[in-house]
């Protein structure tokens, strides 16, 4: 079979072919899939691509096939993965439920769309609430925001390794935008880079007679007594606790002599460091803190950013998921935040540093205790 | 004679930017245009946004407007009927058939059109796009549609664009036109280029100096 990336290279395409490329860079076997726009074209492109490098897709009935019908793949053994948005997104959440606590790996991919319900198709920062923490219970997974074509191709390596790796569904979280867009990128086959790809194991079918030649494989999503399920989700936990340090990634830039720092993650990010390099030109010293990672959300990184200024703008496509995230990983640390929250709608560089220059006329608003 | 041309080609390798400059080119002559935009499917980088810009420079645009849409990108659009006609105009026409190689299927809705015997229909090419980056790549590629007149090497990376690029673009998309005797209609580059080009042809083959217009029709 021909390799699919023979040599780094230059490549110029849209967000979802990104998606589908890096899922082929990491030697991912099956995607299960429904359409929902801004999604469809990683269906379509994957698709394009299967024949050629044997790989295979199924598009199921709806979301929530889609999510199950992935899992049944992973515990075949494949390294199976799948794309929504919006609603799609919210019966995902089912499946992904299912696999946090079965400690199922799976990868999916979220462009986000407006909401609620159906809105538009064209873009939001709306689903992170969703995306983060829109299981039932408590489950463990990974989310990464991605702010380029290039993280897109990268974060879909990450994803399929610390999915299988660890053991938790992982999302990579972009948007209409990103989906969309073009720009260059540089494709290149991981393992050329020293980067380990992760095998995929049959999860149920092993080879030889269960209780005899192996332990048996017990995969469970329900439990009958309190005690029984407390003893499987605090091991969970403490397990994603420990290696969450491992995982989280953050961006910082220009934040080292910051009077102001702009907090933002994915595309908006883009924006904000677009305004910081503008209001550096004047001589206003503000930086970005960027989440890569919205889960693990690197605390840490934060709460060391906050020790230069506790001075915050918080900038997002939403009305304040990310803020959220923000506001608890500083808990009992006396910052004030000022913020641009434009639900479903896409913030330009000019508006940030419209805010800085209101905000440095008019004191910033909100002191968070 | 009137010009009939369509554009095709993958997502991002120039199809619309083609059809626009083309339009706004045969305008400058003097001719009459009207300016197709078949990019049904998804409400991203198509025409409609350019329209009141385009008109006013004298081309005839049928494309949807945003006002005039509802649901827009939810499950692709529907033809209108002046689309569908297109052909019955007079003077020239030239068709943006957007939406990669799925797109070919609404431009096959338009009345008489593989009846017209001026219609040509050039493939635009960009080898920074993965599937059409090699010569195999792109023979195999151009099987998929029913005829080709012509290609146009616009190989291209955004504002990263260098001459490079243009350059091996040419190479590769004059080694198509050789093995399958489809000639090279142009080479197509941003007008800054043509300070270091200085003529009008590139490698043997004819330049079309483009303006960027699409980036300002993302959505």
């Amino acid at each position: 079979m021909e390799k699919p990336i023979v040599e780094e290279k230059r490549v110029f395409m849209t967000g979802n072919e990104v998606v589908a490329w890096g899922a082929i860079a990491a030697q991912a076997d099956i995607m299960y899939g429904y359409p929902i726009t801004p999604q469809n074209e990683i269906m379509h492109y994957w698709t394009r691509l299967a024949p050629k490098y044997q790989k295979k897709f199924l598009q199921t009935e709806d979301e929530l096939s889609a999510g199950f019908a992935t899992i049944g793949g992973v515990i075949a053994g494949k390294k199976a993965f799948s794309a929504t948005a919006g609603p799609g997104n919210t019966l995902f959440q089912e499946p992904v439920s299912m696999a946090e606590m079965m400690r199922i790996p799976m990868v999916v991919v979220i462009q986000q769309r407006g909401g609620p319900s159906t809105a538009t198709v064209i873009y939001s920062q709306q689903e992170v609430n969703m995306t983060t923490y829109g299981g039932n219970g408590e489950g463990m997974r990974i989310v990464y925001s991605t702010a380029s074509h290039q993280e897109l191709f990268d974060c879909m390596i990450k994803a399929f390794n610390n999915a299988w790796k660890y053991r938790f569904p992982t999302f990579v979280l972009g948007d209409g935008y990103q989906a969309k867009m073009r720009e260059p990128l540089v494709m290149y086959d991981p393992q050329d880079r020293g980067i380990e790809l992760i095998e995929p194991e049959i999860i149920i079918g092993k080879e030889g007679v269960p209780g005899r030649d192996r332990d048996p494989v017990f995969l469970r999503n329900a439990y009958s007594m309190e005690e029984e399920l407390y003893d499987v989700l605090m091991p969970t936990i403490e397990e994603y606790d420990r290696i969450a340090p491992e995982i989280t990634e953050y961006h910082s830039f220009s934040c080292e002599d910051a009077d102001l720092i702009i907090v933002a993650h994915g595309i908006v990010s883009r924006a904000a460091v677009a305004a910081v390099e503008d209001l550096r030109k004047e001589g206003v010293k503000v930086g970005v803190f960027r989440p890569v990672t919205l889960r693990p959300f690197p605390e840490e990184a934060l709460r060391e950013v906050a020790g230069i200024t506790p001075n915050f703008l918080v900038v997002e496509s939403s009305n304040g998921q990310m803020a959220r995230l923000f506001k608890e990983a500083l808990f009992g640390m006396e910052v004030k935040m000022d913020t641009i929250f434009k639900p479903g709608v896409g913030i330009t560089s000019e508006e940030i540093v419209q805010q800085v220059k209101n905000i440095a006329d008019s004191g910033i608003k909100t002191t968070i205790k | 004679m009137n010009i009939v041309e369509a554009y095709v080609g993958e997502y991002a390798s120039g199809k619309s930017e083609n059809a626009v400059n083309r339009a706004l080119e045969l305008v400058e002559q003097g001719r009459r245009v009207t300016l197709v935009d078949l990019d049904l499917v998804e409400p991203f980088y198509t025409l409609r946004p350019l329209k009141k810009t385009l008109e006013s420079k004298g081309v005839r645009v049928i494309a949807w407007e945003t006002k005039e849409t509802f649901g827009l990108g939810e499950a692709g659009y529907v033809l209108k009927p002046e689309m569908r006609w297109a052909l019955r105009r007079e003077g020239d026409i030239i068709f943006d058939v957007g939406y990669g190689i799925q797109g070919i299927k609404i431009f096959n809705l338009i009345e008489g059109l593989w009846e017209n015997e001026d219609l040509k229909i050039y493939v635009v090419v960009n080898i920074s796009r993965p599937m059409t980056s090699s010569v195999e790549d792109i023979i195999t590629y151009l099987s998929s549609f029913k005829k080709v007149d012509g290609l146009i090497n616009n190989s291209h990376l955004g504002e990263q664009t260098d001459l490079d690029i243009i350059q091996e673009g040419a190479c590769i998309v004059g080694e198509v036109s050789r093995l399958t005797q489809i000639p090279v209609i142009a080479s197509t580059m941003e007008k800054t280029f043509a300070a270091l080009v200085g003529s009008e042809s590139f490698m043997g083959f004819p330049v079309r100096y483009i303006e960027r217009y699409m980036p300002q029709t993302f959505w």
